[in-house]
């Protein structure tokens, strides 16, 4: 098998754009915002432009352009489940000028959106496979729509398994999904924390401490990975001991971002524009690009 | 379009370009007070200088300025996003040849996969008539070892050869016929002499060079990521991020972009010049940075220029040799110096008998 993120059926740029000019954003208006953690927030969108809102579709994995009227623009990857069509989801981590305006934001604000931008996690490729996801903090956050979709095709995958890990019990994003994703039989749910406190009865340790705990057959599975570069790192590494080829690991990347259509040079991985043709890789395409290596 | 020769009196000049100065806009090189030469806007036809050697700064900016408003935006009560890009014609004048190729490959990069509508609008409403050079290359340039000059055979909407008392006249696009059009009274059909005179000076001109660049070694090594990182790394440890190379390299297109507050209450997303050779270039928020190291950055902006990656990608290599990161570079990390230094120094890391082969 020979795994691809593939070009997504719709990509701002290419197939979809709503306006003579790319860099032009949609009006959209906050309908939501759920606490995840004391850094990030989860916002509802929906855009003001009902007949755009029908016609926006999204995969999982691509990502959209945030503007904060006022503050700027930031690339964040889409977190809601992709059969929705009535709104969409952001997760968002508190880190400098844009992602402070947006933890300003109240219901009812209106921030701009471009996008989608990027390709997408290789979900068709995928099936009848075994799943395995492995993901650390906020890195959740682009493989959420990925975990709803394979959730709800469920038969077409073999076992799922998710690994997740945090630095503390309260810097958990989505609880009410990791509870609720626990109790399905359907699928296994493992955490970890770096650091623990009196609440929590789990493993404590980086997130690859957990792969003592579990059966994973590396022939037969694809493993989906996000989070900070020096986790993905020591993941990729565990999953080639297990068995796993370089093509059947799948990564997300993160890159500083300006334009999301591969112009602004700043995502640019040797001659790969991680905006356009990214964010998503498999290790065997990583390793082609030697700025990439482990 | 049909490639054909006339011929432009030197005599007709001034009558030529102040007619055309009616239609748009004229750039062109420029004496300033200092004796430097640069590209700006022309006032009138006298102040085209048109005997330069090499000008230090490239048109680049006419046609993506160094700052460029996207659009403007009111966000108080009711969200209002108004774009503002209006380019007017223009007309680049007197623009030499690696200028040129380096404003070909911007058009291709801006226009795949994906078209930059602003470039684009600058582009469409741009005449450039490119002028070959026959006068002695400066000592930085070189130009002959990629492809881009001292004259063209496409690209170029007018190209003019000087011929002493008259320009050679040639037109390259459909775009630079439109332009020639209304003032084709003044033009006079050429001689099999005169195409002779310039193939003569064409001759000449690839013997004046002093400049050799072993960029093809170089695509190499670099392709291949076979340069030790220990030799980028002292590349770049004399280097002082000032930025110049980049910002005078009529080929470099990043950018970053900002939304700055006007003084009347409004915001202006704003689009300006930015450099790999800067830290937070590639700085991510969470404070990792893939290109941490001077070296890191300095490889990042040679891989770019030659590998043959980017050459499939964009279909040349991404250097016009036009010798400005040279001049430009306190520290003399130009192109011709780096791509000589790595093959110099991979010397040293190959085995004995590829060295024999080698030298
Ligand atoms: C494909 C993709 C998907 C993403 N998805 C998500 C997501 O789902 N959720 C999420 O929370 N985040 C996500 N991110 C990360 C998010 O884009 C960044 O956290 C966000 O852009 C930060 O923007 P900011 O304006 O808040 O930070 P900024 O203030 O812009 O800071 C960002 C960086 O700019 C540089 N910088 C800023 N000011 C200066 C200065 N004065 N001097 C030097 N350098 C400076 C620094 O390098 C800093 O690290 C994603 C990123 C990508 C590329
Ligand atoms: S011009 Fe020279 S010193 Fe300045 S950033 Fe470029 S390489 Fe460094
Ligand atoms: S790399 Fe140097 S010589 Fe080549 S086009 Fe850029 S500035 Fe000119
Ligand atoms: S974000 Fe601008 S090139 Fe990718």
């Amino acid at each position: 098998m020979v795994l691809t993120p593939a070009r997504p059926r719709r990509m701002w740029g290419v197939t979809d754009q709503p306006s003579a000019n790319l860099y032009v954003p949609m009006i959209a208006i906050v309908q939501e915002i759920i606490d995840e953690t004391p850094d990030t927030k989860t916002f509802r969108l929906a855009f003001e432009d009902k007949e755009y809102a029908k016609s926006f579709e999204w995969e999982p994995g691509q990502f959209v352009e945030v503007t904060v009227f006022g503050a700027g623009e930031a690339p964040i990857g889409f977190a809601s489940d992709p059969n929705e069509r009535s709104f969409f989801e952001i997760t968002v981590v508190e880190r400098g000028k844009v992602t402070r305006a947006m933890h300003a934001l109240k219901k009812g604000d209106k921030v701009g959106i471009r996008g989608p931008f990027g390709n997408c996690w290789p979900l068709e490729d995928m099936k009848g496979k075994n799943v395995l996801i492995v993901s650390g903090g906020c890195g959740l956050a682009p493989l959420r729509p990925a975990i709803l979709q394979i959730l709800a095709n469920r038969k077409e995958y073999g076992n799922f398994l998710l690994l997740y890990g945090a630095r503390t019990p309260a810097d958990r994003n989505y609880k009410y999904d990791l509870d609720a994703w626990a109790k399905r039989d359907d699928m296994q749910v493992l955490e970890t924390v770096d650091v623990g406190d009196e609440s929590w009865k789990g493993n404590v340790g980086v997130v690859t401490t957990l792969f003592d705990k579990v059966k994973v057959d590396g022939e037969n599975t694809v493993a989906l990975t996000c989070g900070p570069p020096i986790m993905i790192k020591f993941v990729t590494l565990e999953l080639l001991k297990m068995g796993f080829s370089a093509d059947r690991i799948v990564t997300s990347q993160e890159r500083y971002m300006k334009c999301g259509v591969g112009k602004c040079g700043h995502c640019c991985i040797n001659h790969v524009y991680l905006c356009t043709e990214g964010p998503v890789f498999t290790y065997a395409q990583m390793k082609e690009l030697f700025e990439l290596k482990l | 379009m049909k490639k054909d020769y006339s011929i432009l009196k030197k005599s007709d000049v001034p009558a030529f370009f102040a007619s055309l100065a009616n239609e748009m806009q004229l750039i062109g090189p420029k004496q300033l007070f200092s004796g430097d030469v640069t590209f700006d806007v022309i006032q009138s036809h006298k102040d085209i200088y048109w005997d330069y050697g090499h000008v230090v700064y490239p048109p680049k900016r006419f046609l993506l300025p160094h700052f460029e408003d996207m659009f403007r935006y009111t966000c108080d009560q009711e969200i209002k996003i108004e774009p503002t890009c209006n380019p007017q014609p223009q007309a680049i004048v007197g623009i030499r040849s690696c200028d040129v190729a380096a404003i070909r490959f911007q058009e291709n990069f801006f226009s795949y996969p994906i078209v930059d509508p602003y470039y684009k609008e600058h582009l469409n409403n741009t005449v450039l008539f490119n002028l070959v050079c026959n006068t002695p290359p400066k000592k930085e340039c070189f130009c002959i070892c990629c492809d881009s000059g001292p004259w063209l055979e496409s690209g170029f909407d007018v190209q003019l050869t000087d011929l002493g008392d008259r320009f050679l006249y040639e037109v390259g696009s459909d775009k630079g016929e439109k332009a020639t059009e209304p003032r084709a009274y003044m033009l006079l059909p050429a001689t099999p002499a005169d195409i002779e005179a310039r193939r003569q000076i064409e001759l000449q001109a690839d013997s004046r060079f002093q400049t050799v660049s072993y960029v093809a070694k170089a695509i190499n090594f670099i392709s291949a990521d076979e340069v030790p990182a220990k030799i980028w790394e002292d590349l770049g440890s004399t280097c002082f991020r000032c930025g110049a190379c980049t910002n005078l390299c009529p080929v470099c297109t990043c950018f970053t972009v900002d939304d700055r507050e006007e003084s009347d209450g409004t915001f202006t997303r704003c689009r300006s010049w930015d450099s790999c050779q800067y830290a937070g270039f590639t700085r991510e928020a969470s404070g990792h940075n893939p290109r941490p190291t001077f070296g890191s950055r300095v490889a990042r902006r040679f891989y770019h220029k030659t590998s043959y990656q980017y050459i499939i990608r964009d279909g040349r290599h991404g250097c016009v040799g036009c010798g400005r990161c040279i001049t430009a570079c306190l520290t003399k990390l130009g192109l011709p110096d780096v791509v000589k230094r790595i093959r110099r120094e991979m010397h040293e890391f190959l085995p004995p008998k590829e060295k024999a082969a080698e030298v």
